[in-house]
């Protein structure tokens, strides 16, 4: 999977869990920037995520630590990435 | 499709659309499977259930208590009580307060005045484990003291205080073990420990607490699927978000069954239901039922499944579009069907519409049609139930027999929170009253029925060994029903027990068998007035002349304490329409409007003289 394809695929989870097709990603998004993305909410986007990308799961660490879309996306590729 | 925002923008119809889509959402909810969709789901139902505001309907309050997380489930929660016809207001005190919370008669929890708490137990509530080489004795020991604790110490303290029901979510088994496949044999294993104290705390549970099997639960799912530790370490979550609908459906169809919200009758198809192929078409030796292929096994293990849930009382029902003489062949000439014609209360094969046959088996049997499960492979004729009868519970399902018991057990439409020997005689009772159908078809007219009938009764004051079938039937009773006032067991029991209160219970028996109990009423005296203010009836008895009896008996035993007068009183609802002339019928006069809504009736006792009745009063059944 390309990164390009992270990012699309990312933003369409986004746009599903948050239910605003409007919502675009930037590295630097951070929940103060989506309005909803609360701890209740992060929790249901890395599930998610983990679902919308096979073979997926984050360790421990990066559920309590991922602070912003550009962490998700490098946590993501390091997984996925071909 | 039924938004209709644009015709309702002004007139007071603007509910209408809402409501259904609010049905609509519900249903949807009920049937998915992906938590992302159920999540987003409930958020569309939050919109919705916000818009509406207040819509008259009395509000649950609801606490939920842990030592864990439960943020999550609120939502949820009152989403899948919705379903149910509940509306709820939930109380969340904050993350592991809930021992406090409970013990103190002054924390917030307890000003909410609850009346029902759900409390979620987890491994973080075990203070002391059993040490590795502990003896059965010591390990005894350490779960009666947790047992203890919880029950007769945390949960009769909260319920003395507040009169709440308690749901006690026990714990999953540890995902992990220390000692293997020895560990059966070891009493001071964690995960034997589990087992242990989860069974206590059910086989000791007073009538107060009812059991929300977490085990069962966890087990049906898989442990390991049921518990993310990864959550559980950065959000204290006490479950995996895919494992949240399991349990919030289960605590929302253990509340409803206290409510008598859950259904009492499954309405079934034939054809691709209970057996595979069209027995129209393929005949009845061409279907598929029985041993020798794999798809008849997996519907034999339906009508299996369907046997069982008979057989703790749930009543079975067909629907089905057939020659009657072809949808019966099946039942009446194949060894392989589980299933026996005797086993249906009713029974409709034809070609009408199949809204209009639940119509008439709900009428027969006298339920609510949102008493009733409908049952059937094909997706248009669901579509069709859903859309023309909103009340009535319908499953969705695939074409796939083997996954037909599952969706029915995991559905938490058929919780109970008791199963008394009434409900194991239901269906018997249901055949027996085909059986007065039947001859008061026949009989000229309706009071010689009656005599033929030969109906004997025992009407007593409340007694400890009927304590639970009273208290089931004051939750379960919708029509003949007077007050609709709702009781706990312990309110029962303390009803029983006062010196001012008059209390009265009838049971029923006739040529054709033993109703079983099917009356419950009570007043309370003050000075020389007693006030019944709670006075309902079994549905199968309807029209046998009972309710005159159970009226002697109230009014004798008010003349014989020296009571002068007898008010009675009325409060509709949706559905006991039926009841509201009941007291002019017994002489009683209409007084001004009721405070609430609703009338107030009263007569003097002077110069009473019995109802004439066709019912024999013993003094117990033989």
């Amino acid at each position: 999977m390309t990164e390009s394809e992270v990012w699309q695929r990312l933003t369409s989870v986004f746009q599903d869990v948050f239910e605003d097709d409007e919502i675009t990603l930037s590295p630097e998004t951070t929940a103060e920037a989506i309005e909803d993305w609360d701890s209740l909410t992060n929790i249901q986007l890395l599930i998610a995520i983990e679902k919308a990308f096979p073979g997926l799961q984050f360790s421990t660490g990066e559920v309590a630590n991922l602070q912003n879309v550009g962490d998700l996306v490098s946590a993501i590729i390091k997984r996925v990435a071909t | 499709m039924v938004s209709g925002v644009k015709a309702g923008s002004v007139s007071p119809d603007t509910a209408m659309p809402d409501e259904q889509t609010r049905t609509q959402i519900l249903g949807a909810l009920r049937a998915t499977e992906s938590i992302q969709d159920y999540l987003s789901l409930c958020r569309k139902w939050r919109k919705i259930d916000r818009t509406a505001g207040d819509d008259g309907r009395a509000e649950l309050r609801v606490v939920l208590l842990s030592g864990a997380t439960t943020d999550f489930l609120e939502l949820p929660l009152r989403a899948e009580l919705d379903s149910f016809g509940l509306r709820a207001r939930i109380h969340r005190p904050d993350f592991n307060t809930h021992v406090s919370e409970l013990l103190d008669p002054a924390s917030a929890t307890a000003e909410f005045s609850p009346q029902i708490a759900v409390l979620l137990l987890g491994a973080s509530d075990i203070t002391e484990w059993p040490a590795v080489g502990d003896t059965e004795a010591d390990v005894a020991t350490l779960a009666d003291r947790f047992a203890d604790l919880w029950l007769n110490n945390i949960c009769a303290t909260f319920n003395r205080e507040t009169g709440a029901e308690i749901i006690l979510g026990n714990l999953h088994l540890p995902p992990t073990s220390s000692t293997g496949h020895l560990s059966r044999r070891l009493p001071w294993d964690r995960t034997n420990f589990v087992r242990r104290i989860n069974q206590l705390l059910a086989e000791r549970a007073p009538k107060f607490v009812h059991t929300l099997d977490v085990e069962l639960l966890s087990a049906q799912y898989g442990v390991q699927q049921w518990f993310d530790p990864r959550f559980w370490y950065h959000a204290k979550q006490p479950v995996s978000f895919d494992c949240m609908i399991p349990l919030v459906r289960d605590m929302a169809g253990i509340i409803a069954a206290i409510y008598g919200k859950t259904s009492k009758c499954i309405v079934l198809d034939l054809d691709n239901t209970l057996w595979g192929g069209i027995v129209g078409d393929d005949g009845v030796n061409g279907i598929k039922i029985g041993q020798g292929s794999a798809e008849g096994e997996a519907f034999l293990a339906f009508q299996n499944y369907l046997l069982e849930l008979k057989a703790r009382g749930i009543l079975l029902a067909v629907a089905s579009k057939n020659e009657d003489a072809n949808a019966r062949a099946p039942f009446d000439t194949l060894d392989d069907m589980a299933l026996k014609f005797a086993d249906f209360v009713s029974f409709k094969a034809n070609w009408g519409p199949k809204p209009d046959s639940i119509a008439a088996i709900a009428k027969e049997l006298n339920i609510g049609l949102d008493a009733i499960i409908f049952v059937d492979d094909n997706p248009a004729e669901r579509a069709l139930v859903r859309q023309s009868l909103p009340e009535v519970r319908v499953l969705e399902m695939g074409d796939d027999p083997s996954e037909y018991p599952y969706l029915l057990s995991r559905s938490g439409w058929l919780e109970t929170i008791e199963i008394t020997s009434e409900d194991r005689k239901k269906s018997e009772q249901y055949a027996a009253n085909r059986s007065r159908t039947e001859l008061a078809e026949s009989a000229v007219d309706y009071d010689s029925y009656l005599r033929s009938l030969n109906q004997k009764a025992v009407i007593r004051p409340f007694e400890p060994e009927h304590f639970d079938r009273i208290t089931q039937l004051i939750n379960k009773t919708n029509q003949f029903n007077l007050t609709t006032q709702r009781m706990t067991q312990s309110e029962v029991e303390a009803l029983a027990a006062s010196d001012s209160t008059l209390t009265a219970y009838m049971r029923l028996k006739d040529s054709f068998g033993d109703n079983g109990l099917i009356s419950v009423a009570a007043g309370s005296v003050v000075g020389d007035t007693l006030t019944l203010d709670l006075w309902l009836m079994s549905c199968r008895v309807f029209k046998r002349g009972a309710e005159f009896a159970m009226a002697n008996y109230l009014l004798q035993e008010a003349v014989r304490r020296g009571i002068a007068n007898v008010r009675g009183l009325y409060r509709p609802t949706a559905k006991n329409g039926l009841v509201e002339n009941l007291y002019a019928d017994l002489n009683f006069e209409k007084d001004g409007p009721a405070e609430q809504s609703g009338t107030n009736w009263s007569r003097t006792l002077a110069g009473f003289e019995p109802f004439p009745v066709s019912i024999e009063i013993v003094e117990d059944f033989a």
